[in-house]
């Protein structure tokens, strides 16, 4: 059987275009590539290849502590220790506020009657899917308040791996987690190549250089997209020689175009709306492929 | 001397898993007694967050001399393990552990420095 090679599309900053060259991959590779979508704080991957939700399964992300009354002495040790402020007194009894609860588990340590027990707490629920070209997709979506984590994305990650491994699929395409926070770490482990998408502006340089070093790290191969090119020349000469200083495989340039908005107006990605850029996204996704077979 | 791999299973013909942080054991070859032992680090899968220390910490209790993984190790991870003084090779999934142990002993393993 062949190692199934996990692809992951990442960006540091935000609105580079990311999801965008991600869902084209996954439309263009369609029954070769099961599709995981990592970037679950804002998860928008669905907009476009349209998901039926088929299988649904609770994800619980950590702790929250529960506090009994009628075991609660009332001495306060709870809201002394409590560094992220989740513990309320009123009318005269404590109370937890879920919401501010980050599940550290000091209170209920530290509570000398054992009134306070850290229950798994309900953070989201984990999909996986039929998607509008055939193949499948893992996604999640997060309950009000959670935040994604390390462990949502090798979940997600872990259940693309092994859908892939049953139908006989080659590849993984992960939309990776924004930033280089733990979602991030744990969108790179385990991935075969890094793709990274970013645009001629500063910050977008400044985060790339930042997930850079991540992938660095992890001792993933990144391969980078410049998208927009056209609308700073100067800015993209910039970024053009980082990456050829850094040894880093320059995939595309893609240009800024209105039939982006458009497509996304249509809930539906580039490629199904431009020929041109189908052309090529199609180009870029053989390069990667290419150069999979290569790590 | 300790060997350290990263494991998805928990016999030499486990496939060494490419995560640090979040590889459901750990397996700790024992040279001079020629023993394996496993480490069941299931529980820290089910952190949300922080998984590569508290798995780095897991290895403070044992101070292996080697460990043999694949991507590597995250940043935060790989200040607890640099102050263990031991020598990480990476890159070493697509193999059992007893392939990558072989690979090690004919130093066919990329060393990563800290």
């Amino acid at each position: 059987m062949k190692k199934i090679k996990e692809i992951v599309v990442l960006s540091g900053k935000g609105g580079t275009g990311k999801t965008s060259v991600a869902a084209s991959f996954a439309l263009i590779a369609g029954k070769d590539a099961i599709i995981a979508d990592c970037d679950v704080d804002a998860a928008n991957m669905h907009l476009v290849l349209k998901p039926n939700f088929a299988h649904s399964q609770v994800y619980c992300g950590g702790d929250v502590a529960v506090l009994n009354q009628d075991s609660c002495t009332l001495c306060g040790k709870c809201k002394e220790v409590c560094r992220f402020d989740a513990v309320d007194f009123s009318n005269g009894r404590y109370t937890i506020k879920d919401l501010d609860c980050e599940g550290c588990g000091y209170c209920s340590h530290v509570c000398p009657s054992g009134a306070i027990t850290m229950v798994e707490r309900k953070s989201g629920d984990l999909f996986i899917s039929h998607i509008k070209n055939g193949s499948q997709m893992v996604h999640a979506k997060l309950s009000p308040g959670a935040e994604n984590s390390g462990k949502l994305v090798a979940q997600v990650k872990t259940n693309a791996g092994r859908i892939a491994g049953e139908v006989g699929c080659e590849y993984v395409i992960a939309d990776g987690a924004p930033g280089i926070g733990c979602p991030v770490a744990s969108s790179l482990s385990g991935a075969s190549l890094a793709v990274m998408v970013t645009e001629p502006t500063k910050s977008a340089l400044h985060d790339l250089k930042r997930v850079l070093t991540v992938a660095k790290r992890f001792n993933v191969r990144p391969l980078c997209i410049i998208n927009k090119y056209n609308i700073n020349s100067d800015q993209t000469a910039v970024i053009k020689e980082f990456i050829e200083k850094e040894g880093i495989t320059h995939l595309a340039d893609i240009p800024f175009d209105s039939s982006f908005v458009k497509a996304m107006g249509q809930a539906k990605s580039i490629i199904e709306v431009d020929s041109k850029m189908k052309a090529l996204l199609e180009e870029t996704w053989g390069k990667v492929k290419e150069i999979a077979q290569t790590v | 001397m300790k060997i350290a791999f990263t494991s998805e299973g928990k016999t030499w013909e486990s496939k060494i898993d490419p995560r640090f942080g979040r590889a459901e054991y750990i397996l700790i070859y024992n040279q001079e007694k020629d023993t394996l032992s496993v480490i069941d680090n299931s529980e820290v899968t089910k952190q949300a967050h922080g998984a590569g220390p508290s798995t780095a910490q897991k290895l403070f209790e044992i101070k292996p001399d080697v460990l043999i993984t694949g991507n590597g190790p995250g940043n935060n991870a790989a200040m607890v393990l640099k102050k263990l003084n031991l020598k990480l090779f990476v890159n070493a999934h697509n193999s059992t552990v007893k392939e990558a142990y072989e690979k090690y002993k004919n130093n066919l393993l990329e060393e990563m420095p800290f």
